[in-house]
């Protein structure tokens, strides 16, 4: 196996006032097996080497589970292979290639350093309503609630969603209805989540909409970059639960 | 009393009703459905339309028979004035509330959105990232098609009117160019009305984009059919 050799256009920031830019770097030698973020290491060894301030990513497991890991490779979150960055790796790429590497971007993940973003504004949604309200305490018995098995497994899978945020560094509009879609549906589509689904559903919305994302416009660019195949089924969910929510809400079904 | 209902709960009852529409359609999901909403009853506009138009089909008898399809504007313009006016009022409004609220939602994903060097595109279709480029060229065009065949016409001489018109190769032009556009629209906007009403699945899907792109083939395919008739010679 031949190692590749790349040249890599990076988007370098000193700080989230800084005025960014595009920087050229040469990736030489890098083993066909390692994961896109070793590449990344191998290249800021170099660069650490030559005395230049390495290129700062997020990163944590590189397992793929963790939804840490971001950067935007050739304009696709993740590089579009449904997997994330951590689990992407350079056999994908051909020897020779130019890849450009950039934060994920969107006016609601302010940039803090090169390719690091902040994305409190998911933190924030999950915190406004993604949550059950349950007794604390031993686990309860298996198969004591009966779930179907297809919304078991509709559940299941939105709750695959790692919060990484590609859904709206991909969306054209960074919209976070993906996102917000998916931690509403894994909830609402179980017993356990049934009791608070209109509050939540509510709660869930005007905090994504506070934060400052787009409105979706129904392209699946988010889960074609989704790593983890959450399935845009997910917002038609939501857009049905909220009408469902705003009319209880109207005449009062709830507090 | 009588109903169970005292003033003060009329009041608290009305203030929640109001206080949840004005959150509904300042919501980004809330004004998507307005949009959608009012998307699916200009597509019903456009189907009777085009079925109104198809009766240009009749031909011109000639010889002071009404052709057929000045025998449908004539009939159109037998309802009561003020019928037609608050048909022609309610599209208007239908018409505001879909472009109005389109725009405001286009302004909030640019300012949305910080952009990439390097822009890259997984399954977004030309279609669906053209919205609001279509939408305005059929909005040019309606304003234009609104003063030639409707402030200008005459229900009584459509046909000649219309065969007049379309004979200008320019004319025909903008109305196909015109209606490419109005393809396009319909085309994401069939398919996106349903998923934000929140009828589609994963299972439904491929079959709401083969319903999408049928449904915008035979409108457009009829309103285009009719310019080009007429260049060709077919209808004289």
């Amino acid at each position: 196996m031949a190692n590749l050799n790349l040249t890599l256009k990076v988007w370098r920031q000193e700080n989230a006032q800084a005025q960014g830019r595009i920087e050229t770097y040469k990736a030489t030698n890098i083993p066909e097996e390692a994961s896109f973020l070793e590449m990344l290491d191998i290249v800021n060894e170099g660069l650490v080497k030559e005395g230049i301030e390495p290129i700062h990513f997020d990163h944590d497991c590189r397992e793929g589970i963790c939804g840490m890991c971001s950067l935007t490779i050739n304009g696709v979150p993740h590089g579009g292979k449904h997997v994330t960055t951590c689990q992407l790796h350079m056999r994908q790429f051909k020897d020779g290639d130019t890849v450009w590497i950039e934060p994920f971007r969107a006016r609601a993940f302010p940039l803090l350093r090169d390719l690091v973003v902040d994305r409190t504004a998911l933190d924030n949604i999950i915190a406004s309503g993604g949550f059950v309200d349950v007794r604390t305490g031993s686990a309860p018995n298996a198969n004591n609630m009966p779930v179907r098995k297809k919304t078991a497994d509709a559940a299941f899978d939105a709750a695959a969603c790692i919060g990484c945020g590609a859904c709206v560094a991909s969306c054209k509009n960074s919209s976070a209805m993906l996102f917000t879609s998916a931690k509403a549906a894994h909830l609402n589509l179980l017993p356990q989540g049934h009791p608070e689904k209109n509050k939540r559903v509510l709660a869930m919305v005007r905090q994504m909409d506070a934060m400052g994302f787009g409105n979706c416009t129904n392209q699946y660019e988010c889960e074609a970059a989704c790593p983890k195949g959450i399935s845009v089924d997910n917002i038609a969910k939501l857009n049905r639960d909220y009408m469902i929510a705003c009319a209880s809400e109207a005449v009062g079904v709830f507090a | 009393m009588e109903y169970g209902y005292s003033r003060k709960d009329v009041i608290a009852l009305m203030n929640d009703i109001i206080t949840t529409a004005c959150k509904f359609v300042t919501s980004s999901i809330g004004r998507k459905i307005l949009v959608a909403l009012t998307g699916a009853c200009l597509l019903l506009f456009l189907v009777g339309h085009l079925a109104g138009n198809m009766t240009i089909y009749g031909g011109n008898p000639g010889a002071g028979e009404p052709s057929w399809i000045d025998a449908y504007a004539t009939g159109l313009h037998t309802m009561p004035a003020w019928l037609l006016m608050a048909i022609r009022l309610g599209l208007l409004a239908i018409l505001l509330v879909h472009v109005v609220l389109t725009l405001v939602l286009k302004y909030e994903n640019v300012t949305a959105r910080t952009h990439y060097q390097k822009e890259g595109t997984l399954k977004a279709t030309l279609s669906s990232r053209t919205m609001v480029l279509t939408g305005v060229m059929i909005f040019c065009f309606l304003v234009f098609h609104l003063w030639q065949l409707t402030v200008n016409g005459d229900p009584h001489d459509c046909y000649n009117h219309i065969i007049a018109a379309f004979s200008n190769g320019w004319c025909s032009l903008f109305y196909i160019v015109a209606i490419c556009c109005l393809f396009m629209h319909v085309r994401h906007g069939v398919q996106s009305i349903l998923q934000t009403l929140g009828l589609a699945t994963r299972k439904v899907r491929p079959l709401y984009n083969l319903v999408a792109v049928l449904f915008a083939i035979v409108v457009c395919g009829g309103f285009i059919s009719i310019p080009l008739a007429v260049l060709t010679g077919i209808l004289k």
